[in-house]
């Protein structure tokens, strides 16, 4: 078992559904898809590095024959897999707080779904429907999402400096250099070993 | 295309674990064995694969009981989780596996039904898609750089802190001379190696209070 990479962790959901309420999830994530600003509680938590919901129909569990024997069930399940930084804690304390109703509005779907608040509840049923990972890797264990935005705000700004860098005179390169270290001063947090959580 | 966020592709891929009561220890239990034992640094067999962002295994043993009064039902398979966030085409990158650790997923999908080995690549790959699952709605936080732009912008990040830490009230003409130096060094450098940045952590069983 192996939740933990880094300053990332695994986390695997799987929840049963009515059949017929999975035309409902499946429009809200189709809206949510198409109208950016919807995601905006998600992008703006900024500690998710990539998260996905499947939902997948009872009968549509793959089937390869071959003395397999076909599933025969009566829910359609929602799989939910998230790569987030931080603790268990944190994690489900910031869904509930900042996304509860999004939340709601995919989970209520469904069975026995408590709510996204209060949270202590939540965090049981999170508890119950969540399973462990047995193998997790990132090729960057080291970083977090937000690492891995300022990095990329840092390299744009050293590879624009740096291609007029020859070009400037001494002055104006100080000056050009300056508003470059404005420009990342907010982007070289440092990356390595995650706090320990008390 | 819902398994894509910009550049990325959310591969998910459910796998039927080959059911046997004469094998022991059974055929999870020896994916499970297997994993426990694969390094998730640099030398993981994912690191060898160009354009893995992250990747998991994990082995679904059923579907979760809620309560009462939702009904109790159980798979009748147990399946193996191949989760995986990955640079570019899907056909490519399945081909890549193929290539480049035959032998890591041969010992994990060799325990899968009607796996056809990785020898075989276009049934390899044919196999993969047959076992996987479309993803409803897929999120990435950095959708538009690939693996390696990464870890070079990780590189450049340290890099440049150090830089201006180390250059605070140099006159106009050293630094721009010393930054030029320090941007042709800065591309010059090979690309670190995926995985390969991270601290060693004892603990990485991430239980509900960590």
């Amino acid at each position: 078992m192996s939740n933990i990479n880094g300053k990332v962790y695994a986390m695997n959901a799987i929840t049963p559904m009515k059949p017929w309420k999975t035309w409902i999830v499946r429009a809200f994530f189709f809206v949510l898809g198409h109208i950016k600003p919807l995601q905006k509680d998600l992008v703006d938590l900024s500690f998710i590095q990539f998260a996905r919901w499947v939902v997948v129909k009872r009968n549509s569990f793959p089937y390869l024959k071959k003395g397999q024997m076909q599933e025969d069930l009566k829910y359609d399940y929602l799989l939910f897999f998230s790569n987030f930084n931080g603790t268990w804690n944190q994690y489900i304390d910031a869904f509930s707080a900042v996304l509860s109703n999004g939340l709601n509005l995919i989970w209520r779907w469904s069975e026995k779904f408590p709510g996204s608040v209060p949270v202590t509840i939540f965090k049981e049923y999170i508890a119950r429907v969540q399973f462990d990972t047995d193998y997790y890797y990132t090729a960057y264990p080291h970083a977090t999402a937000n690492d891995v935005k300022s990095a990329h705000i840092v390299q744009s700004s050293v590879d624009s400096l740096s291609l007029a860098a020859a070009q400037y005179t001494p002055e104006q390169f100080a000056a050009a250099y300056l508003r470059f270290v404005i420009q990342v001063q907010c982007h070289l947090g440092e990356t390595g070993e995650a706090p320990i959580a008390g | 295309m819902p398994n894509e966020n910009g550049s990325v592709y959310g591969l998910t891929i459910l796998s039927p674990i080959i059911d046997d009561e004469k094998v022991t220890p059974s055929h999870d239990l020896q994916i499970r064995d297997y994993l426990a034992h694969l390094s998730a640094r640099e030398d993981s067999p994912f690191a060898q694969t160009q354009g893995t962002h992250l990747a998991r295994l994990v082995v679904m043993d059923d579907v979760i009981y809620v309560g009462a009064p939702s009904c109790e039902e159980h798979l009748k398979s147990k399946y193996l989780i191949f989760e995986a966030n990955l640079d570019g085409d899907l056909d490519t990158y399945l081909s890549n596996l193929a290539t480049s650790i035959p032998h890591h997923l041969d010992e994990v999908w060799k325990h899968c039904v009607g796996y056809p080995g990785a020898a075989n690549r276009q049934a390899f790959v044919d196999y993969m898609k047959a076992c996987q699952l479309d993803t409803t709605f897929y999120f990435a936080a950095v959708n538009d750089k690939t693996v390696t732009q990464t870890l070079r912008a990780l590189q450049t990040q340290s890099a440049v802190a150090d830089f201006i830490a180390s250059h605070q009230g140099v006159d106009s003409a050293t630094l721009q001379r010393e930054f030029i130096h320090f941007a042709a060094h800065l591309k010059a450098l090979p690309t670190p190696k995926p995985g390969s940045m991270g601290p060693h952590r004892s603990i990485q069983t991430g239980g509900h209070n960590e």
